[in-house]
This record gives structure tokens, C-alpha cells and sequence, in this order.
């Protein structure tokens, strides 16, 4: 899958991948993908909830070693 | 049509550090969530938004604060500041109590930047229509 922008959070604890997430999907225009790379155990769960809470579309979660790739569509449901 | 925003309202009343990070954590992904974030420091709380304010762990546990700062550290955990500034850059709305500021002898110079005083009156409105109203 082709990411229009790539964000890469590993080290980061719990806020700080999604606060930066948030940041960066505000800078895409609609439609575009990004892709999120994030190692805190708990993006797995939080990703989720927070795409479907903000009307972004997750469109793939994969587990790449002790990494997760997760792919953003960025929605308009909230517009 | 924009949809209306989901609300939050927090009230924070300690100033240990476990008490001071649960709160910036909650605010700043509670931001992230599209949500609008009111947060009302009062008692001790209010301790949190002074300039420079170090939060350190309670009662037997002080000795300890330093370890666990440095474990936070090691584990990439913002720090309790660092969350903060992020709490107001993100919008999140701060709030002091009036009246827990002439009791602790706090002034409006002792606080950091972008906070309202207010009374309780005004936060117990925002929790009226909050969707979700949290103690810490």
C-alpha cells in the first residue's frame, strides 16, 4: 500500500503516537493515506478507537516484528 | 454541517506526580480524539500550573520521585512539563480555582500561561454538558 506520508513513532510511550498522528493527518488533505509506525503495545488497541472517535478510515494494521504498521485514510466524516 | 464536539471535564485536586501525569495524558489524547478538554485544577491541583512546578511522588514514596523520573525517562515517557505545554498548545482549556488561589497563596503571576480563573459555578457548567465529567 502506497502512504502519502510516513510517521514513524517508535520509542514513544502512550499519548505521543497519536498526539503526533493527529498533528500530521491535520496536514493531509482528505483522502490521503498515511502510514503510522508504532511499537507501544498499546497503539494496537488505541489506533482503532481513535480512527473510528475521529471519522478517519484504518484501512490496513499490520505486526512487522515487535513493530505495527498501521494505515490511515484521512476521512471527512467530521467535516 | 460540523458535528458538534464530544466534551471532557476533568478536575484535578492532588499534586503528586502520578496524579499531575494522569491528567495530561488523558488531556492531550482526549484533544487527539476531536474532543474539547476543560480541565479544573483546584486544592493542591492547582499546584500543577505553577511556572517550573516539579511534581514529585507522595508521603513515603518522595525519596523515590527521582527513580521514577528516570524510568519514565528511559520508557520515553513525555515529561509532566512537556505534556503540559502540549495540553495548551493543543487547546486544551485550563482552569484555575479562584478560591484555592487565595487559600494557597498562589497569584495569577505564579501560573503558567494560558489559564483562566474561574469559580466553580463555571466549571460545574462545562460538566453539565460534558459528556464525560472525571476526578482525579
Amino acid at each position: 500500500m502506497q502512504a502519502n506520508k510516513t510517521l514513524d513513532t517508535r520509542g514513544l510511550a502512550c499519548p505521543m503516537p497519536i498526539i503526533k498522528t493527529k498533528k500530521t493527518i491535520d496536514e493531509l488533505n482528505e483522502g490521503e493515506i498515511l502510514l503510522v509506525i508504532a511499537d507501544d503495545p498499546g497503539a494496537k488497541e488505541d489506533f482503532p478507537a481513535w480512527c473510528e472517535q475521529t471519522g478517519n478510515e484504518l484501512l490496513k494494521m499490520e505486526e512487522k516484528d515487535e513493530d505495527i504498521y498501521i494505515y490511515i485514510k484521512k476521512g471527512g466524516k467530521n467535516e | 454541517m460540523e458535528k458538534s464536539k464530544k466534551k471532557i471535564a476533568i478536575v484535578v485536586s492532588e499534586n503528586s506526580l502520578d496524579k499531575a501525569m494522569m491528567p495530561m495524558i488523558l488531556a492531550t489524547s482526549g484533544i487527539a480524539l476531536d474532543a474539547e478538554v476543560h480541565v479544573f485544577f483546584t486544592f493542591w491541583g492547582l499546584e500543577l500550573l505553577k511556572k517550573n512546578y516539579k511534581p514529585k511522588l507522595k508521603g513515603i514514596m518522595k525519596p523515590f520521585t527521582g527513580m521514577m523520573v528516570k524510568k519514565m525517562k528511559e520508557q520515553n515517557i513525555s515529561s509532566f512539563e512537556e505534556l503540559r505545554s502540549q495540553c495548551i498548545e493543543l487547546g486544551a482549556k485550563f482552569y484555575a480555582c479562584s478560591t484555592s488561589m487565595a487559600m494557597m497563596g498562589i497569584k495569577e503571576d505564579d501560573l503558567i500561561d494560558g489559564v483562566q480563573i474561574s469559580g466553580a459555578t463555571k466549571f460545574l457548567k462545562i460538566a453539565l454538558n460534558a459528556d464525560t465529567t472525571l476526578f482525579i
